[in-house]
């Protein structure tokens, strides 16, 4: 029975950070995965945007990688992680370690920053 | 009948009346922006974002504008190139990476961040390139390179600057590699002669923009 709750806890952890309906507001303060708002602003000072280009930054106009739009609705990350959270917080870690000699370095985020940056990647519908 | 009771008369001297009106309300308005303290001059609160927009487009056309009078950067030898990585290394790798390489720890500090440069090629041309190198650019921590860089060591490095979307990280290590390793008697080698390494981890735990730093350590 615990071996089962385990992965049931992360699923409904996974359910709750998607999205709701439209119009329905999400508290980001208290999401359970990590804090779309700290994440964007990680992502503002980790210059994202210079190699990508982001939904709603009109300064992140970045070609070296791809664009961001829609990452919630993508179904694999870098072209071999399917995407989950974990998993996307993982890539944004330690991008080299999934894909080592790809164009983007490790940047240094905390596991804290990296689940939030992954949290707000998960709001680009 | 009276010039003043014509009616096209009337409306310039209550237009040219609302133009002053607007104009002292704006003078008194950046007075009190000026001396009252109402400007946040820190760098961790971002610009509003009109304001952003609008020092970031006029970045863009300023260096345009200029950068287009100037005359166009010589054709550049592989020895050149290979200076170029040098300097590059020695002074734009920390705050602006490079192909798989991280900037230093203190980069994500800086407000409004360096940007990493793997594209800057497909957004500014040579002359623009070199620009912004040699000048700098006001209200950024952009240094003006002329300031302390011989004019052809300038171009040694928006040429490197300028083939950088066609260098894979790997190309981009074996490059670096071997340009320290070749370095002339008399320029400075600024570190190890050995191919790039990402830079360690930084945990970053005071740089977080919300909240306590998590205890958990950076993997």
């Amino acid at each position: 029975m615990t071996r089962l709750a385990r992965p049931a806890l992360a699923l409904l952890a996974a359910l709750a950070v998607l999205p709701g309906p439209a119009g329905c507001a999400r508290a980001p303060v208290s999401a359970p995965f990590g804090d779309p708002q700290a994440g964007h602003i990680v992502m503002a000072r980790q210059a994202c945007g210079s190699c990508h280009r982001i939904p709603g930054d009109e300064l992140a106009i970045g070609r070296a990688g791809p664009p961001l739009a829609h990452m919630a609705r993508r179904t694999v990350i870098a072209g071999v992680l399917p995407n989950t959270p974990d998993n996307l917080a993982h890539w944004v870690q330690s991008p080299q370690s999934v894909v080592p000699g790809n164009a983007m370095p490790d940047m240094g985020l905390s596991a804290r920053q990296a689940r939030d940056v992954a949290a707000y990647l998960e709001t680009l519908e | 009948m009276s010039a003043l009771a014509r009616p096209w008369v009337r409306l310039a001297i209550a237009a040219a009346a609302g133009a002053a009106a607007a104009g002292a309300v704006a003078g008194l308005l950046a007075l009190a922006v000026i001396y009252g303290g109402l400007f946040d001059a820190t760098a961790d609160t971002p610009h509003i974002p009109v304001v952003a927009w609008a020092a970031h487009n006029a970045f863009k056309t300023s260096v345009r504008a200029r950068a287009d009078q100037a005359e166009p950067p010589p054709a550049l030898t592989s020895d050149q190139l290979l200076d170029g990585v040098r300097v590059y290394d020695a002074n734009c790798s920390a705050c602006h990476g490079a192909p798989g390489v991280n900037r230093a720890g203190f980069a994500q500090a800086m407000i409004p961040t360096p940007p990493y440069l793997l594209d800057a090629a497909r957004r500014w041309d040579r002359r623009q390139l070199a620009w912004i190198v040699d000048h700098g650019i006001k209200m950024t921590a952009m240094p003006a390179w002329g300031e302390v860089l011989p004019k052809d060591r300038i171009d040694h490095v928006v040429g490197f600057v300028y083939a950088l979307p066609r260098l894979s990280p790997m190309d981009y290590a074996r490059l670096r590699a071997r340009a320290l390793a070749s370095a002339p008697p008399g320029r400075p080698i600024p570190a190890a002669l050995a191919p790039a390494q990402p830079r360690p981890a930084t945990p970053a735990s005071g740089a977080a923009p919300s909240g306590p730093p998590s205890g958990a350590p950076p993997a």
